[in-house]
Order: structure tokens, then sequence, then C-alpha cells
């Protein structure tokens, strides 16, 4: 439940500042938005089993389910990579507008 | 076995062409004739076997068994006719393209002429639906690429028969699904033995209107008909070989093939009597009509595979009968029909009708095979033609549907058959006798008789309808054998030149008298040829209907064709909002939830997300929202480690601050404030906002959460450590596991740092924005950069050395506990971002390290540990070694632990070019020279003013005015 409402949180500022104007607010949006599908696929997993993955730490009972820890963590590194990117096209070129009219 | 020699050495022919045409130039013909001429014997030698005992013969071997498909080959008396057409009149053909080519190198033609050769060999003996429909589109390609070959003036007509025949391979394809999905087998002869699918009558009805669509498109039936004097763009050789012989016959092969499942079925009948004998009719009239000798024999093909098409349809033993002796005496007479209008065109320079005539005195033998072949064409006896026309009347009036059925199918044949005489006749009549007409008659008088071994090939054809026709007996057993074939049951026929007073020889009367009327009433055509009967021509259709179509793709894509981003971006969220709306109205089971999904701390954190994201949407300010994004980041880390994801969180921990930094050298370059937008669009955006948020927070809750632990999650779990010899899980998912993701990411991570450098190399980054130019006197201590950033530098200093080794002891211990390649890459890159930031100047601040290779050795380290993975049997599979340590103890060494250090070095090099391409006044790290540095502390001032301050003093990491650096000297 709590999970689901900050994911619904996230995706409704995400999805407003990415329709707007200027490529900095879209990069901004884009980044809530992949941080709230991160967590959408943490929720996948399960939530109640919130132990670490770290089995010599921790018995396997209750951990956590370690395939989307593992998904999330690509995806993370993936998204820094395309919003470097993004950010980067915001910096060159003329303004980061990305309409023309006013 | 002989199934597989003859595939092999046609395949061997193919590979070997490059080579001999290198020394034979365009007598590579005589090469590729005498293997076809080999392989005809070869098989002509089996028909002791194939016709004589009835039993086929098969080859097959495994070829994709995982899906069931395998290289079935089988010749039965069917697939024994078609072969030997094949080879047979591919050997005269490529004998008499050794003199039709001026001499010279013909290496593309005769690598596709003996490509095409093999595809259609392939094509008749394949047992397999997948296979046949492999050789079906082979021979569609090469005669494409055939008719190209012609010249630029060949490019439309090359295009306009690909598209229609691959229409019909489409149709084709439609169809092997269709029956692998029912029927369970690829087995071509086990789907036509075993009938049960033939029950269903929509199933049966949809599989044959497919098998059809592929029959008519590929031997040119109306409506399509018209590609087949399209392609006459070819030349002549190619269009005796397969546009009369081979290429046109694989739609009658594969409605003969096809006759056991379909001959009873009533589309099927319709279709193909009606279809087929229009065109027989269209083909024939068109035929008269033409001045072109070619695209008169063109027409006359068209002609006469509506009349092997329509008896077919009739189904019967008899009707098979017909369609196998026509099919011979065709494949003889037009084959050499064609080879007459090469020699023609040769030797008289065109084959314009108008301007030829009288050649028979000039040209006696060319004319002798002309007339030889028009005559077989014509049905008069005692040629092939005659007794295979004979038996399609007959074939013809036992038209299923009733006695009026026959009667009026015989009607039209006859009416067709009239119209073959007169157009055979115009062929023959036209060209070599009479006198010399038209404005070329001058030259005529230099006409000479072809070489004999150009009109060869072509005699042997001809002459082979007369040996045929007089020793007609000889084709009982294979016409019979086909018969078995494609019916079940042997006809017991017994052809004969002569077989008494009965209606077909009324009706062949019939149609010769009608047909000489027609010669006497149009001059032999003249007076009728060149008239348009119709008030459009295929070609044109076609264009039309190709421009239209590409004109309704190009309207439907004007319908999303826009520059604004907005409206790229927020469709796809308006589509999943209308699908969730859809799912939400219909409703679905939801099982309870697997456990305790809250816990009273979460509330903390959906506050502080709600506070941040509710900032960062409301401010206009730039470097407001990146800080309040920053703290949705950080909140989003806490979540995760709430989850349970210790090492998950660290990487969201780590990336955010770097996102802010790599952002904060960005915005300095832009406005203080976003552009502003309309109030009305807002209130949209703001719905669509809301909107999306409620649908992914009720998807979140309802669909996830309401199962156990996955089984793959419970397989990581039990057996990570003794699989990998590490325990923390989530990295042995990433470098044992699934390392072949990790390895991908890891591409898309340094592609993504090499395209930041190839962006900022062609375009310039933008200036410092002058509204983030410091406004106070440049006496003013905050320009001296020096010895303001003294602390940070000395922070920085005993920092990096730490942050480094750090980041390398994360590395290593990934395995077992919180850390790994990508945490400890980028805590490295950190430690570089912050002595970058402390720097006092773009001079000090440049990172001299050539980012790029560090980039690619990181790839190249986990590929080659990636390949390392063969040694033991697949790639990325990692390798384990013991090594003992001092005390016994002992090490546990795994390769993918230098798969690691290949994501270190990734994350790494894309964090400095980041850096140093972002960051840096030009937005060039390596290759602009700064300008000649003054000395430090002592040129702070004096121009400030200026656009793009260059100097240490005001450089732009030390700019310690600068309102969006958040770190640095201030």
């Amino acid at each position: 439940m709590t999970l689901a409402v900050t994911i619904a949180i996230m995706v409704a500022g995400g999805v407003y500042l990415m329709l707007q104007r200027g490529m900095v607010r879209i990069v901004l949006g884009l980044l809530l938005v992949g941080h709230a599908v991160n967590l959408l696929i943490m929720s996948a997993g399960g939530v109640f089993r919130r132990d670490q993955p770290l089995l010599g730490i921790n018995p396997p009972d209750w951990a956590a389910d370690p395939l989307p820890q593992a998904f999330v963590l690509t995806a993370i590194v993936i998204a820094f990579s395309i919003v470097i990117y993004m950010l980067t096209l915001a910096a060159s070129g003329s303004d980061d507008d990305t309409e023309d009219v006013s | 076995m002989l199934l597989l020699t003859s595939i092999l050495v046609l395949a061997v022919t193919v590979l070997s062409i490059p080579l001999v045409e290198r020394v034979l130039g365009r007598n590579t013909g005589w090469f590729a004739a005498a293997v076809l001429a080999a392989l005809t014997a070869l098989i002509a030698a089996q028909a002791p076997q194939v016709l004589g005992s009835g039993e086929a013969l098969t080859y097959s071997v495994p070829w994709m068994p995982q899906i069931g498909v395998e290289f079935h080959l089988r010749m039965d008396a069917l697939g024994w006719m078609f072969t030997l057409l094949v080879t047979g009149v591919g050997a005269l053909i490529m004998a008499y393209s050794t003199r039709y080519f001026p001499p010279g190198r013909r290496l593309g033609f005769y690598l596709l002429m003996t490509l095409f050769a093999f595809a259609m060999t392939g094509l008749v003996l394949a047992d397999d639906v997948v296979l046949l429909y492999v050789f079906w589109e082979l021979t569609t390609i090469t005669s494409f690429y055939l008719i190209g070959l012609s010249g630029p003036g060949a490019s439309r007509p090359a295009i306009r028969t690909f598209l229609i025949t691959a229409l019909g391979g489409l149709a084709l394809l439609g169809a092997v699904v269709l029956l692998v999905v029912r029927t369970g087998t690829t087995q071509l002869s086990t789907i036509l033995a075993d009938q049960s699918w033939t029950q269903d009558t929509s199933f049966t009805a949809l599989v044959a209107f497919l098998v059809v669509g592929a029959v008519f498109t590929k031997s040119a039936q109306f409506p399509f008909h018209y590609w087949l004097p399209d392609a006459m763009a070819a030349s002549t050789p190619v269009s005796a070989y397969l546009h009369a012989a081979a290429m046109v016959k694989a739609g009658i092969y594969l409605a003969m093939r096809f006759t056991p499942a379909f001959g009873e079925v009533l589309v099927w009948n319709t279709a193909l009597i009606a279809f087929g004998l229009i065109t027989a009719v269209v083909g024939a009239v068109f035929a008269l009509q033409q001045h072109d000798l070619k695209r008169l024999a063109a027409y006359s093909t068209v002609s006469q595979l509506g009349f092997l098409i329509a008896v077919i349809g009739i189904g019967t033993p008899e009707a098979l009968v017909a369609a196998a002796a026509h099919t011979v005496a065709h494949a003889l007479f037009k084959s050499a029909l064609f080879m007459v209008v090469g020699l023609v065109d040769h030797e008289a320079g065109t084959r314009d009708l108008r301007d030829l005539g009288g050649l028979a005195r000039r040209m006696p033998v060319t004319a002798g095979i002309a007339t030889l072949a028009s005559l077989s064409m014509a049905g008069i006896p005692p040629l092939l033609g005659f007794v295979s026309k004979e038996y399609l009347f007959a074939g013809l009036l036992g038209a299923p549907g009733g006695p009026w059925a026959g009667v009026l199918a015989g009607a039209v044949a006859v009416g067709a058959a009239a119209f073959t005489f007169a157009y055979s006749f115009r062929f023959v009549h036209s060209a070599f006798f009479g006198e010399p007409r038209g404005k070329r008659r001058a030259e005529q008088e230099d006409v000479h008789e072809a070489p004999v071994a150009f009109w060869g090939p072509a005699s042997l054809s001809a002459l082979g309808g007369l040996v045929l026709g007089l020793a007609v007996p000889v084709l009982d057993p294979l016409v019979n054998g086909v018969s078995q074939d494609t019916t079940g049951t042997a006809a017991e026929a017994h052809l004969l030149l002569w077989h008494g007073f009965n209606p077909e020889l009324a009706m062949s009367a019939l149609a010769i008298g009608l047909g000489a009327l027609l010669v006497w009433r149009t001059a032999s055509g003249d007076s009728y040829a060149g008239r348009a009967l119709l008030p459009v021509d295929g070609p044109s259709v076609f264009e039309r209907i190709h421009s239209a179509l590409i004109s309704t793709g190009r309207r439907v894509g004007d319908l999303t064709r826009t520059d604004t981003v907005a409206f790229h971006l927020g469709t796809p969220v308006v589509v999943v909002l209308v699908l969730a709306t859809a799912v939400l109205w219909l409703g679905i089971d939801i099982p309870a939830p697997a456990g305790q999904t809250s816990r009273p701390l979460d509330w903390l954190l959906v506050g502080l997300m709600g506070v941040a994201v509710l900032g960062a949407v409301l401010t206009r300010s730039r470097l407001a929202a990146l800080a309040l994004i920053g703290v949705a980041g950080f909140t989003t880390a806490l979540w995760l480690f709430f989850l349970g994801a210790f090492d998950v969180a660290l990487t969201q921990l780590l990336v955010e601050v770097l996102t802010v930094v790599v952002a904060v050298l960005v915005l300095r370059r832009l406005p203080r404030r976003f552009h502003p937008v309309t109030r009305k669009r807002s209130a949209l955006t703001a719905v669509i906002a809301i909107a999306a948020g409620s649908v992914a927070g009720v998807a979140a809750f309802a669909l996830t959460g309401r199962r156990e632990l996955s089984s793959a999650a419970s397989y990581f779990l039990d057996n990570a450590p003794e699989d990998t010899g590490g325990t923390n899980v989530v990295n042995t998912i990433l470098v044992d596991y699934r390392a072949f993701d990790t390895l991908g990411e890891l591409v898309v991570l340094g592609v993504a740092g090499l395209i930041i450098i190839a962006v900022l190399r062609s375009t310039d980054l933008l200036p410092v924005h002058q509204a983030r130019k410091p406004s106070v006197p440049v006496t003013n201590p905050v320009f001296e950069a020096v010895p303001n950033t003294v602390l940070m530098r000395t922070v920085a200093k005993y920092l990096l050395p730490i942050l480094v080794v750090w980041s390398l002891y994360l590395l290593v211990r990934g395995h077992n506990e919180p850390g790994g390649g990508f945490i400890g890459g980028l805590v490295g890159g950190s430690a570089f971002a912050l002595t970058y930031l402390a720097a006092s100047s773009d001079a000090a601040a440049r990172i001299r390290l050539a980012y790029p290779t560090i980039i690619g050795s990181g790839v190249l380290v986990a590929l080659g540990t990636g390949l390392l993975g063969f040694l033991e049997g697949s790639f990325l599979l990692p390798l384990h070694a013991e090594i003992p340590l001092p005390g016994g103890e002992y090490f546990h060494f795994t390769t993918a632990l230098i798969f690691d250090v290949g994501v270190y070095l990734v994350v790494v090099g894309v964090l400095l070019a980041a850096l140093n391409e972002l960051g840096l006044e030009s937005g060039d790290g390596t290759d602009r020279a700064a300008p000649p540095p003054s000395p430090p502390g002592t040129s702070g001032g004096g121009n400030a003013d200026e656009t793009a301050p260059s100097s240490e003093g005001s450089g732009a990491t030390a700019a310690g005015v600068d309102t969006t650096t958040t770190g640095g000297a201030r």
C-alpha cells in the first residue's frame, strides 16, 4: 500500500514534468518516472519479505526477492547514462526549449 | 541419396560459377549445361523405380530439429516430371545462352541462373512445407534479380514482378503456418496423406484460398497475369527458362501437389476452373494483339498456364493426366519459341512483327524450329501439343457441377484454342513468310542463319515435341504416375495420337476451323493488333495501387508527425490510460496479498516523497527543481533500503549524487527559470499526470505483491553460494547468472559515454548563462579562486586516494557483501567528481585520463572474461579457482570478479567523460587548448563581463558565484 502510494505520487509528478516545455524538465520527469518504475519492479518481487539477500549475514528465509534487485540495479545505471546523455543534449545547441511557440 | 546428390551438385555448381566464369566468360553456359544434362540423365534413369514401381525416392536429414523441420526430399512421379523439366530445359537454355550473349563476362547471369535451377529443383523435390516455402521464395528472388539484370529500364518491371510474386509467397507462408499448426508436422507428404484436417471445411477453404493466391500469382493467372508480359524486360534466356518453362510452372506444381487435399473442395474447383479459363481466353486474345514476338510468346504462356490451371481445377484423374501431358508439351514448345524469339532478335535486329517477314529464306532452320513449335502450340497432329490439347478438352468436359458446366468449360476452351491457333499462325507467318516489311526492309537482306550452337538447343526442344507426339505412349507411365500421386487413382490412360471420332476431336477441329477463320478475317492478326481492348493496362493499375498505398501510409504517418516533444511523450501515457480504463471497466480477479506489505515507518517515506515531488512540480526555478528531484531520488534510495535491497540503495544513492553533479554542470548554461507554459496546458497536463499516477498506484497495489516468492528467486536464494561461491545473491545474479544482461548494459553505458563525447565534439556547448554571471565588483574576494578553494582542495587531496582504495575494496568484496563493480565504479567516479569540484580552475580540474580508452578497455575486459567461459563450455560462464593463502586459508577466485572489473572501468570511464566534457568552459575536455593560464590569484578580475570568461579566476568550476554550483569554492 505504502509503496503503491509512493509510486502513484512519483508517476504523477514525473508525467507532469515530462509534458512541460524544456529538455531539463523532461529529464527530471523521466528521472522520477524511472525511479517509480524501479520501485514497481521491486514491488513485483513482493514487499512483505524485506531481509537483505546476503546469505553470509541472513538466512534466506525472509530474504527479499534478489532478481528484481538485480534488474533494478542494472536499470538505475542505464537510466543514469541516458540522463547524462539527455542533459548533454540540453546543454548543446541553442537552448533547451523543445517548442517553437512561446 | 540421389536426391541429396542432385541438390548438392547444383549447390556446388552455383558456388563454382564465379571461378568457372573467370575462365570461360559467356561459355560458362556449356559448363552449366553439362551439369544439368548429366543430372537430367541421372534422374531420367530413375524412371523404372519412380514410374515403374510407383515408389517415391526419399531422403531426409534433420535441419531444425527444435521445431521439427527436417530437410525432407521426396521424388514421386510428379516430382520426377518437374525435376526433369527444370534440369532438361535448363541444360538447353544454358547452352543457348553461350551464343545469345556477346563475348564477355556474364557472372551475375550464370550465378543467378544456376541458383534458380537449384532453387527450382529444391522446390519440386521438397517434402517439407517450410523447405518448400524457402525454395519458393528463392525462385522469386532470383527472378527479381534476373529481370533487374537487364538494365535500368528493367527495374520497375522487376519490382512489380517481385511484389506480385512475393505477395503470393506470403499467402503460401500463411498456408504453411496454418497447416503446420493444425497438423503438427511439417512433412508435406504426411500432411497430404493424413486428410483429417480437411474435415474442417472452413479451415480447408481458408488454406485453399491461400494456396490459390500463391498459385495464381506465381503462375500469372488473371488478375495477376500482367506481370508475365511485364517481366519480358528480362533477357530472352531468362524469359525462356523462368517465365516459360520453369518458374511459372511452380504454381502449376503447387496446384497439382495440393490436389489430393483440395481436389474436392468447391472453392478450389471453382476458383481454378473459372480463373484458369478466363486467363486462357484473356491471354490468347492479348497474344494475337501483340506486335512484339516476345510479348506474343509471353501472353501465349499466360493463356497456356490458364488452360493448365483450369484442368487441374477439375481434379479428376483424367484431368490430371491432361495437365501432366500438357505441362510437358508446353515446356517443350514454349522454350523452343522463346529461343526462336532470341534467334530472330539476334540475327534480324528486331522482334517487332511490323519490321519482319520473309525470314524463312534467310533463316530456314530457325523457321523450321518455329513452325514445329507453333504447330505443337496450335494443337496440330502429330505433335505432342495436339495430343495434350485433346486430353485438355476431354478433361474440361468433365467439369464438376453437372453437364452444362462441362459444356460451358469446353466451349470457352475451344474459343481460347481458336485464338491460340490464330496467334501461332501469326507468330510463324508474320515473321518468316511473306515479304520483308517495315522500315528495316533493306537490312533484312543481310540477315543470316544463326550458328548451329545457337539454334541447336531450340531445335532439340522443338523436335522433342514431335518425337514425343509420334511416340506418345511412352508418356503413359508418367501421366498415370502423376494421376496416381495427385488423385490417388491411377487413370489407366493410354495416350494415343488417334483414338477415334469423339467429342474432343470435334472440338479440336472446331478450334482449328475457327482459328483459321480468325486468321483470315484479321489478316493473321495484323488488322487487330495494337488496338487497345481495355482502357487500362496491368502495370499502370499496379503503379496506381502502389502509389496509393504509399501515400496512404504517408497520410497515416502524418497523423502523428509533429516536432512537439510533449505530444510524442504524452501519447503513450494517454494510450496506457485508455487501456487501464478498459481493464478497470472489465474488472479482474485479484488474489489476496501474500503478506504484510506496509510498515508504519514507510509512511515517512511517502510523506517525504510527496513533499519533494509537489515542490519539484510547482517550482519554476531550475535549481530548486533539481534539488527537489534529488530529494526524491534519495527517498527512492531509502525505499530501496527499506525493501532489503542494500546494493541497489547504495547504487541509487551514488547515482543520485553524480546525477546532481552532472546536472549542475549543465544548468549553469541555461536560464534560471523554466520556460513558461499556458495555464490551460498546465491544467491539462495535471489531469493526465494525476490520472497516470492513480493508474500506476492502483496497478502497483492490485497487481503486485500477491504471490509467494517466485521459483526463480527461490532458486537463486537456495543455490547461489553453491553455484557461484558468492553469498551476495544480487551480485551473483549480475556477474554469474545473468552476466549477459550485465554485459549488454555495460555496452549501453559505454556507448552513452562515447555519444556524449561525440555530440560535444560536433556541437558546441552553450556558454555559461548570462544570468549566472557574478554581478559583484571584481575586487570582491569571491573572485579569488585559489584561496577560496583551499579547504575543499585539501580535503579532496586526502580523500581521493582513500576513495579510490575504498572503491577497489568494494569491487573485490562484491561477491559476498554489499559492493561490486557498479558500486565500486560509482564510488571511484565520485572521487574524481570531488577533485573536480574542488579544483580552483579549469586547467587544474581537468582529469588527464584517456576516458574513451578506459570505457573501451572495460568493455574488452568484460568480453574477454566472457570468452574465457568457453574453456568450460559457454560464453560468460565464470571459472573458479581456490588460491591458497599463507596460513592454510583459501581465497576463492572467480573470473566473475574480472568481469566486475570491466564493469568498474566502464562506469569510471563514463563518469570521467561526463565531468570533463560538460564541466569545462569550452565543453571540451581534451582537444581545445585553454588560454594561457595567468598566475593563480593575480588575474581574478577584469574579464567578468566577457561572455565566456576563460581565465582561471572566473573559470567554470571555480566560479564561486555560480549560483548553481553546490560544491566547489563556495
